[in-house]
């Protein structure tokens, strides 16, 4: 299920391939766009209650009338939704307000074209393109431009401080990650989110699962290099100094509201998921069983890709309850301190490796 | 290699922001994250406390005391109380000293609690605070048994106290105390001991006890810089002479003495001694009547004084002068947290953004006492 | 390595003294930087030291010493400053307090706070106060010494009309915000002092409020300002 399919499908590709590309582009887009809105409302859903359950409290529990009074405050986040998309929307009288109305769609979109190469099952990807985890990581970065455009066209001093933190940090932890996704990349041979998966079919000595994290001891490592760059680059507790609302208010977002500022929530979590989702395919064996034969065919593909993902975002919402929050000179340090000269070693490690072992 | 000075920018933190504690405005002078000025603004909460004592009666003061440092209301009773009783030579029943002792610990508990709850939140730790809240609840809800009210209590009255002990009360102390204590190794682990805390407040805004004392920075804050005192042990007021505990002081275990950590940790530990005085006068309650000694009409005779009594912040003391009516002439209130901040700008400089939050919080204002 | 540190901090200390402190802002790791601030602090602390032990000449500490032993720390005190500062004391009826003049304040201030049989380091306290309508206002320091744990009260009276006391803001650092709350209650301006503004009232107030002939002005910017009322009912 991969647009080139669609395309080839279309009757009539051959006499109006712009309009049969537009509308494949856009049957694609909208499950897309389903998914992470009703995926975000999921995952905010389960942010509340999991970190009332870390802090003593019962979270929401069906309180009132109105949506929210329903079974266990499930539709809470549904009627949060609700109450951005009315709210009142302000743009401050001395802002930019072509940046402004443009910067959180910017950010949005980073988040969601990256969406495209996700491998949720054996044949369920958008584009199945053979440079796929390289497309992710171009497109991945888009957000920070549009999170400088936030911060700059808001003529706020917090938001230009938010912006700017946020411009350094996810700047330069794209090259940690980056690193340690290269050394997946000399291991596998291929840059396709497929070909990653499938080389990680199998078991290692029939016990293990052939993942690339137990591949060797370098991949091991590159996976948390990969994993802790990735919740930076989501700004994300104990790194969310862009946001930092004990410093900075709310940091770049800060004079956003109504359904801008939802928009940025939304990309915040849909970049939660394409990070956890890359790691999952580069490091956790994507859509394969974690007991080599069980439960494996492709329907149970999506199911097994969909439990690592989530997985994944849970450790995240575990560390925000949980951490501390790092001032800005400590997390810079972090990344090109230790971060890079382990994933630079990593990748020499992997070659070493692959020429011995492998 | 040269430096290349840009302009600086004039940032405004507050007068409303998250983590000014209250409505305080620091206007920092910064080098993009290096803060080079740091000028505390305050006011904002100014309610003419002093011109409103000066126009009511001294037993009318009393509700007043409470709203100063809304977070530790027992302490303020206290103090004033302690401060008419030596200015009227008044001496109080055995069990109201004992029963307010109880009461101001307790409030130091809760007051230090909040203190250490939203240090964490200004670091970013949003879980601890919760904790701290949930106990400090527990708090809250014996003081409501006790006088009804949960925060501005108007408690503790010149000569005595307005309730007795309501029943149960010692027992459910009792059973407090038991909850609490281990509960403080949790939040140590939780908060204290982690590599991320340790590495934000550790070496942060280091108070020289020389300068502490110079900017008249007293309580928890100066005895993190390593100076042992407390009027407590000091200069015993009401009956602390007759309690056995220690006095914590920073010893820079994680870095240099006087830093935020030390200042966070002292009153991390002060609970634990707090929550040891509270046994003890838990156990050594006499029986009375708390109502015995109220005077009918609070008339000090002519003449000033000067009484100071450790309140969570520090010395909180009251100058009194009585020109012999049933209205205060003049009332001073001194008030710990007000010299506190005034050491704001002197330690912080050169530190970056998110170290003077951290440094701010590690001072545990009051903007309410402050401004009076 | 750690001798680089040590080199570095004690270079760094050694331009910091001599005024630049751009040095020690200028380091770049943390730790190094605050151990470099620490290091100061001593250095300073060693300084002052050095001083304070060349400054108290014998015949001062004899000074104290003379007197009789039963006498209280005020008159001993109060004794002390008529020596050494003649005409400075106004009046030693009661013990409690010293009743002192405005000029050499500053001067005393200093020598209390250096001398090392009374060492008063910490200002706790400065009260403002009103004898009433047409009356001198008064400036109350309650002085406190952490070494001996002793305190003194000392009581400076100003004429009404043209309020002034020198200011203690060098001698004790906190005197600074002490000092601007008195001059923001009581309009006591004092000299010497850095930055003589108000602090809790807004910078364009009108009267001093404390005073006991204090009007509330009518309006404020526009907004009507409510009358303190005679008395509670």
């Amino acid at each position: 299920m991969t647009v080139d399919n669609l395309i080839n499908w279309f009757p009539f590709g051959t006499e109006w391939p712009v309009l049969t590309f537009v509308t494949a582009v856009i049957i694609c887009a909208l499950p897309v766009f389903l998914f992470i809105a009703v995926y975000a409302l999921v995952a905010i859903y389960a942010e509340l209650k999991i970190s009332s359950f870390m802090q003593d409290k019962v979270g929401p529990m069906g309180q009132g009338v109105g949506l929210h009074a329903w079974k266990f405050g499930i539709l809470q986040p549904v009627a949060d939704a609700l109450k951005l998309i009315l709210k009142e929307d302000i743009i401050p009288d001395l802002a930019d307000k072509k940046l402004f109305v443009m910067a959180p769609f910017v950010v949005f979109v980073g988040a969601f074209i990256s969406f495209a190469a996700l491998p949720f099952g054996q044949n369920i990807i958008i584009a199945d393109m053979n440079i796929g985890i390289f497309y992710i990581l171009a497109v991945g970065s888009l957000s920070v431009i549009g999170i400088i455009l936030a911060g700059w066209s808001s003529n706020n001093k917090w938001s230009l401080y938010g912006g700017m933190r946020s411009a350094a940090q996810i700047i330069s932890y794209e090259i940690p990650a980056g690193l340690s996704i290269i050394s997946i990349v000399m291991l596998t041979g291929t840059l396709s989110m497929q070909g990653i998966i499938e080389f990680q079919s199998g078991t290692i000595w029939g016990v293990l699962p052939n993942w690339i994290i137990f591949n060797n001891p370098f991949s091991f490592i590159a996976f948390f290099i990969f994993f802790i760059s990735g919740v930076a680059e989501c700004n994300r507790t104990p790194f969310d100094i862009p946001e930092a609302e004990s410093e900075l208010v709310a940091g770049a977002f800060t004079e956003y509201s109504g359904m801008r500022y939802a928009f940025f929530f939304l990309s915040e979590y849909a970049e939660m998921f394409v990070i956890s989702a890359i790691a999952v395919t580069a490091f956790l064996g994507g859509w394969n069983s974690p007991i080599s034969g069980f439960m494996n065919s492709s329907g149970w593909g999506v199911f097994w890709f969909m439990l690592k993902s989530l997985s994944l975002i849970f450790l995240m919402i575990w560390f925000r309850w949980t951490l501390p929050r790092l001032r800005v000179d400590q997390l810079m340090s972090i990344c090109w301190k230790v971060f890079l000269p382990f994933s630079l070693v990593n990748i020499f490690g992997v070659g070493i490796w692959s020429l011995l072992v492998g | 290699m040269g430096v290349i000075h840009g302009d600086l920018m004039t940032l405004n933190i507050g007068p409303q922001h998250p983590s000014t504690h209250g409505v305080l405005r620091l206007k920092v002078k910064t080098d993009g994250e290096i803060i080079s000025e740091v000028e505390p603004i305050i006011g904002y909460l100014h309610r003419c406390f002093e011109k409103h004592c000066e126009n009511v009666t001294y037993d009318q003061v009393i509700p007043y005391t409470d709203r100063c440092d809304y977070i530790a209301s027992m302490n303020n009773n206290f103090g004033y109380a302690v401060t008419i009783e030596a200015l009227m030579e008044i001496k109080v029943p055995e069990r109201v000293e004992y029963i307010r002792i109880i009461v101001a610990e307790l409030n130091r508990i809760a007051s230090h609690l909040l203190a250490l709850g939203t240090y964490g939140l200004d670091v970013g730790a949003f879980t601890p605070f919760l904790y701290m809240f949930r106990d400090r609840e527990r708090i809250l809800d014996l003081f409501e048994t006790l006088c009804g009210a949960r925060l501005l209590y108007n408690y503790i009255w010149v000569g005595g106290l307005s309730h007795d002990l309501p029943r149960d009360f010692v027992e459910s102390v009792f059973s407090f105390l038991d909850y609490f204590e281990p509960k403080i190794e949790e939040y140590n682990e939780l908060l204290t001991y982690n590599k991320i805390f340790i590495e934000r407040t550790a070496d942060i805004g280091v108070l020289p006890p020389e300068v502490a004392i110079s900017f008249g920075v007293t309580g928890p804050n100066l005895r993190g810089s390593g100076v042992k005192w407390d009027i407590r042990k000091d200069d015993p007021y009401s009956i602390y002479d007759k309690f056995d505990y220690d006095i914590p002081i920073g010893a820079g275990e994680m870095g240099t003495v006087g830093d935020c950590w030390d200042r966070y940790y002292v009153r991390m530990v002060e609970m634990k001694e707090s929550a040891k005085i509270i046994r003890q006068a838990l156990k050594g309650l006499p029986a009375g009547d708390v109502h015995q000694a109220l005077p009918k009409k609070i008339r000090p005779p002519k003449g000033s004084i000067y009484k100071r009594t450790e309140s969570p912040r520090g010395d909180l003391a009251y100058y009194i002068v009585s020109d012999g009516s049933p209205i205060p002439y003049r009332l001073k209130m001194r008030s710990p947290a007000f010299t506190a901040l005034s050491v704001l700008g002197e330690i912080s400089q050169g530190w970056m953004m998110s170290d003077v939050i951290a440094i701010l919080g590690s001072l545990d204002i009051v903007l309410g006492e402050i401004d009076r | 390595m750690s001798e680089d540190l040590d080199k570095l901090i004690s270079d760094a200390v050694e331009k910091a003294l001599q005024g630049d402190m751009d040095v020690i802002n200028n380091i770049e790791d943390r730790v190094t930087r605050s151990k470099a601030k620490a290091a100061l602090v001593k250095a300073k602390r060693l300084a002052k030291a050095a001083i304070a032990e060349d400054a108290p000449k014998p015949e001062e500490s004899k000074a104290v010493e003379a007197l009789p032993a039963e006498l209280s720390l005020t008159e001993k005190v109060s004794a002390v400053i008529a020596k050494k500062f003649p005409n400075t004391i106004e009046s030693d009826e009661e013990n409690s307090h010293i009743q002192m003049k405005g000029k050499n304040w500053f001067e005393i201030a200093q020598y209390l706070r250096d001398n090392p049989d009374f060492l008063f380091d910490s200002l706790q306290c400065v009260t403002g106060y009103d004898f009433g309508e047409n009356e001198d206002l008064e400036v109350r320091y309650n002085l406190h010494s952490m070494t001996h744990n002793h305190a003194i009260e000392i009581r400076i009276k100003t004429d009404r009309n043209d309020p002034k006391v020198p200011s203690v803001e060098k001698v004790w650092r906190i005197g600074d915000w002490f000092e601007r709350e008195t001059y923001d209650m009581y309009g006591i301006v004092f000299e010497g002092h850095s930055n003589m503004t108000r602090i809790l009232c807004p910078e364009d107030w009108e009267g001093w409020p404390l005073r006991k002939d204090y009007e509330v002005q009518e309006t404020y910017h526009g907004i009507v300002v409510p009358k303190v009322k005679d008395g509670w009912e």
